[in-house]
Order: C-alpha cells, then structure tokens, then sequence
C-alpha cells in the first residue's frame, strides 16, 4: 500500500513538473515562433516576386523591411473589385501585389491545394499583364521525399517562369504540369501552359495541376482586369 | 471515396510507412526472422494502428488543436504542443488492451510476440502515423482508413522480409553482409519495388 | 575519482566504437534515416537527438532511487517526451527552416530505441556524470552514422554537401548524372547496409 502510494505520489510530482517545464518553453518560445511563421511566408512572396532569390543569405529584419517597402496585402471579391482594408465581404480572396515606383510590377496568389499526401502551400507571381508567370515557390508540402517533394527544387520552380497562363488569343487556360519534359509531349502551340513534370510524381502533379485551376479560374476576373489596365489595384494607397 | 481509396493505395503500398518513411524498423528487424512471428506482429500493428490513429485524431480536434477545447468555452487555449505525449499515453493505453485480449484468447500467439508486444508503444509506425496524420490534416474518416492502409504497408513488408529472409539461407552472403548487413539491402530492393506501385493512377 | 575516469572513458569509447549503435544495437535505426536526404539536416537532427539521450540520462539517473520500479518505464517515457517536445520547440523558434523539413521526426525521437534502451539498460543503474557522457557519446556515435550516411546521399543524389555544389559542372557536361535513387528511400538502406559490410569487414582485419 505504501508503495501504491509513492508511486501515485511520485508519478503526480512528476507530471507538473513536466508540465510546468513544457508549457514554459511551449508559451516562451511562441512569439519567436509565430514569428518564424510569418517571415517564411515573407520570404516565399518575395521569392516569387523574384525579388530575393532562394539561396540568397538575408537577415530577417532586412525580409520584414524589404516586405513592407514593396509588397501589399489586399483582398479582391469574386467580380475582381478591390476592396477596401476594413470590407468584411465573405470569400474575398487574398492578393499580394509588388509595387515598384509606385507601378504594379506583379501580382501573387496563394496556391492552396490538395496534394498527393496533404496540403500544399506556395505561391504563384503573374506578371502585371495578368498572364505571364513570373515565379512559383512552395512553403510547405508533406509530398514524398524525393519524388513530389521535388516541387520545393530549384529546377521545378525555374520551370515555371515565363509560362503563361493563357492561350496565343488571351482566353484563360491556367498551368499544367506535363507528364515528362514540356518540348517532348506537349504541341508545340500549348508549351506555354505547360511546365516539366517530375519523373515519379504523376500524381503530385496532377493534383497541383487540378489546384492551380480551381484557384486561378477564382481569380480570373481580376486577371483580367489586369489584363484590360494594371493600375486599377493601386487605387486606395 | 476514390479520395479514400487514393489514401488507402498510397498508404499501403507508395508511401509505405516502413519502406518510404522508414518508421516501425525497430521491431521490423528483430523479428523479421520468422514467418508465423512476422505476421502476428503485422497483424497487431494493424490492429493496434486502425484503432489508435482515429482514436488520437478525436484527442487532437477535440482536445489539443488550436481552438479545440471551444467546446469548454476555452476557444484561445492550444494545446498542440502535449500531441507527442498524449498519442503516447493512448498508444500505451491500447497495446496494453491487445496484449490482455492476445493472452486471453490465443496462448500461442503471446507465447510467439512475447517480449515485442510491449514494443509495440515504442514503435515509431504507430506513433508517426498518429502525426503525419496531423501534419497532412486529413479528416476523420481519412485518418481512419490512412491508419488502416498503414498498418496493412506494415505488415505487408514485415511478412514480405520474412519469407526473403527464409530464402536467404540457401544464398551465398558475402561475409561480411551476414545478418544485419544482407537485411538492409534487402529492404532497400523492396523499396525500390514498392516505388514501382506509384505507377498506379486512380 | 581516477576509477570513475577511467569508466566514464570506457563508456564512451564502448558506445563509440565497439557497439556503435546503427550496426549493433540495430534498434535504434528507426525514423532518423528519413532526414538523411541532406547533410544540414541530418547534423541538426543528431544534435537534438544526442541532446536528447544525454539528458534523458542525466535525469533519469539522478533520480534513479526514487523512480519506483512499478511505474518506471512510463516516468522514462515521461522524461524523454518532455526533453523532445522542448528540443522541437527550440528548433521551430530559432531553425525554423531545419524544423520544417525534419517535420514529425523530431517528435518520434521518442520512439527512438535507442534513447529509451539507454535510459533502460544504463541510466537507471549508474551515477549521474557517467550516464551523461554515456548518453552523449551514445549520441553522438548514433550521429555520426546518421551524417555518413547523409553525406553519401547527398553528395552521390543531388551532387552537393550542405546545399553547395561540390560536384564541378566540368562533370556533368561529361556525361555525369546525380544518382536520383539516393534521394530516395532505398537508397538509405543500401547505404547503410554497405556500411555494415564495410564495418564488418574492417573488424574482421583486427
């Protein structure tokens, strides 16, 4: 019975210890966490924008800078208006816009999709002629090591700029990601749509080249305003 | 449905835990020996992994997430951080069930797990399948065939390394690859031919 | 004292060469192959875990006559979860980019057989000091392994070490090819199982 009793004792003692130690490191290291957090998103839009490049060594006060002095946060409704910081408008769509002299340079787009594994997060930069792909970078991804992770390589990143994301008369098709090398089985007229797929990860492929079009096709009303006149979403600063 | 069916394939064969992710290799090497042990162990990580997942999914939304305590009006505490202990706790608290329904049902099959059943808590497939469905946010039914199609990649390997293994004694081994050396090789050419399966497209 | 140096030192060099965990304990290979992909995060991943086994040890030592047996193994479990749960906190607050491509893996350390056989078959029976270094050498030797086996996949799959090009392109203009099936998981057990061969084969010279 004493025994039954130092061992209750004992395991009681030790669990709030553990728990006092744990949620001390777990509430301490919040902040610099959540921080963490926004800077990587920080750095992708930039990467995107091909602004910074992704082996460029930066100090996360010069990301934090660098993002406040060029990029906006703003959100668009499904006709492709902007709207106002303080519109609460349900399913407006989140937009990341690059100014430059006080010109759009470029417009990113949050890619999240479904993956082969779980979520994928990236970004998508379009040129301010609201077709052409200026960059694409991906945050985090559960993809397999080796095969669909690929999608955070250098090489399947580079792939994608230039691309268009409409066809030779200017109607919207989206981006795919081919089955193999873009020059081998693709025709020659559709190229720009496509960007080289990763051997081994046909799947990975095929649901980012699904999630690419559900969310670009959402945003299509206002790619084409840019299309019409890219100045418009400076409106409001 | 073909989403599950998608999960189940990738779980089961793609991305198998043990050969894509290398989880589980602990008690997959010391007792990949023998047939009948292989697969009694493959079939309690199967059991043990179908229960556990979903059951840990229900702790995570309901207990651990960020908001998930709404419920106890407390919608601003997160309590992900205690996920690893508290998937332990249940992961513990299940093996210790299999291993008094195993005793009580087949003598011989405890007799033949003996000592790997309590190493059924520490092993890594069951715990890593608990985060990685954390981690890929499935749904509940997600999880639940995920924890199934899991186990099954289990056991599948585990049973597969045994008859292997049972061949290999007529090879000739170099002699320095005896034993431990012959076993990873082995099951790095079975992950190479568990790769094969992501050819297939649903 | 000169008696306790000389144990501690025995500990250290047993867990370093003579029973280095990956080949002899075999236990302890499980999870931590996964981040073998890179060099970087493969060193990381051998810091937290030999962060992890040292003080598991140490702590488990120190309180080794009071742990009752009965609930032993659960009080270990305790201990070493709350040291991973801290080491993935510190690696998500200050190696944020590390911390999200080792993912889960730091968290199934716990799992790691290793850290839990040791806590098991040495912590509990020696005095503190002696535990740590065996903890820490038993760490460190687990990495080293890890870290080889990082720097071949690495270097022979994607042509670099610690994400520089190592390979000169003089090469690939040659005709050389990164080797894509060390980027992937057979690649790992291969590697390790020639490890084995190589190892066996140099003791066998002894």
């Amino acid at each position: 019975m004493r025994n039954n009793l130092k061992s209750i004792l004992f395991a009681a003692i030790m669990c709030v210890v553990c728990s006092l130690l744990l949620t001390a490191a777990s509430t301490g290291l919040k902040p610099l966490q959540q921080r963490n957090i926004v800077l990587d998103r920080q750095k992708n839009i930039l990467i995107a924008f091909g602004i910074i490049t992704q082996d460029q060594k930066i100090k996360n006060d010069d990301i934090g800078a660098l993002y406040k002095t060029s990029i906006k946060h703003r959100m668009v409704n499904s006709s492709g208006s902007l709207l106002a910081d303080s519109s609460r408008e349900t399913n407006a769509l989140p937009l990341y816009i690059h100014i430059k002299n006080g010109t759009v340079r470029a417009y990113v787009v949050p890619i999240d999709t479904r993956g082969l594994w779980g979520k994928i997060h990236g970004y998508l930069a379009i040129d301010n002629d609201g077709a052409t792909i200026k960059g694409f970078t991906v945050y985090k991804h559960s993809e397999t090591p080796g095969l669909g992770g690929q999608i955070q390589s250098r090489w399947f990143r580079k792939n994608f700029e230039g691309k268009k994301i409409t066809d030779q008369d200017g109607n919207f098709v989206s981006i795919s990601i081919a089955k193999g090398k873009t020059g081998q089985v693709v025709p020659a007229g559709k190229q720009p749509n496509y960007v080289d797929g990763i051997s081994g990860a046909t799947l990975t492929g095929k649901y980012l080249t699904a999630g690419f079009k559900t969310i670009l096709e959402d945003y299509e009303p206002m790619a084409i305003e840019f299309r019409q006149k890219n100045q418009l979403y400076l409106r409001g600063n | 449905m073909e989403n599950l069916l998608s999960i189940f394939v990738n779980s089961a064969l793609i991305g198998n835990i043990l050969l894509a992710y290398f989880l589980g290799m602990c008690s997959y090497l010391s007792v990949s020996k023998n047939l009948q042990t292989s697969l009694g162990l493959g079939l309690a990580v199967t059991f043990v992994m179908t229960i556990t997942t979903p059951v840990n999914w229900l702790v995570y939304h309901y207990l651990l997430a960020p908001g998930a305590l709404a419920w106890a009006r407390l919608p601003d505490t997160d309590l992900s951080f205690l996920k690893l202990v508290l998937f332990i706790a249940t992961i513990a608290g299940m093996v210790q069930v299999v291993e008094m329904v195993i005793d009580r049902y087949s003598q011989a099959l405890y007799n033949g797990l003996g000592v790997f059943l309590p190493l059924i808590t520490v092993n890594c497939a069951i715990l890593g399948a608990s985060l990685f469905m954390v981690e890929r946010r499935y749904d509940f039914w997600e999880t639940a065939v995920y924890g199934f199609g899991s186990g099954l990649g289990w056991l599948l390997a585990i049973v597969a390394m045994s008859t292997v293994m049972q061949k290999l004694r007529y090879a000739d081994v170099p002699a320095g690859l005896h034993g431990f050396g012959i076993r990873m090789i082995v099951t790095g050419l079975m992950a190479m031919a568990f790769m094969l399966f992501s050819g297939i497209t649903l | 004292m000169k008696l306790t140096g000389n144990k501690t030192c025995k500990a250290i060099s047993e867990a370093l060469w003579q029973s280095n965990p990956i080949s002899k304990q075999i236990l302890g290979i499980c999870s931590a192959l996964a981040v073998t992909v890179q060099l970087k995060t493969a060193i990381v991943m051998s810091l937290a875990l030999t962060f992890v086994v040292a003080f598991s040890n140490l702590i488990i030592s120190l309180i080794r006559h009071q742990i009752p047996r009965n609930i032993r193994i659960i009080a270990q479990v305790a201990i070493i979860a709350t040291l991973v749960i801290i080491a993935d906190e510190f690696l998500k607050a200050f190696m944020y980019d590390i911390s999200k491509q080792l993912s889960v893996f730091v968290g199934l350390i716990i799992t790691n057989c290793i850290v839990m056989g040791r806590a098991e078959t040495y912590a509990i029976a020696n005095p503190p000091m002696r535990s740590f270094a065996d903890g820490l050498a038993n760490g460190i030797g687990y990495g080293s392994i890890l870290c080889g086996v990082a720097f071949f996949r690495e270097l022979l799959g994607a042509g670099k070490l610690f994400g520089r090009q190592v390979v000169p392109d003089v090469f690939y203009e040659a005709g050389y090819q990164n080797m894509g099936l060390m980027l992937l998981a057979p690649g790992a057990f291969i590697i390790i199982g020639l490890f084995v061969w190589l190892e066996h084969s140099l003791l066998k010279d002894k």
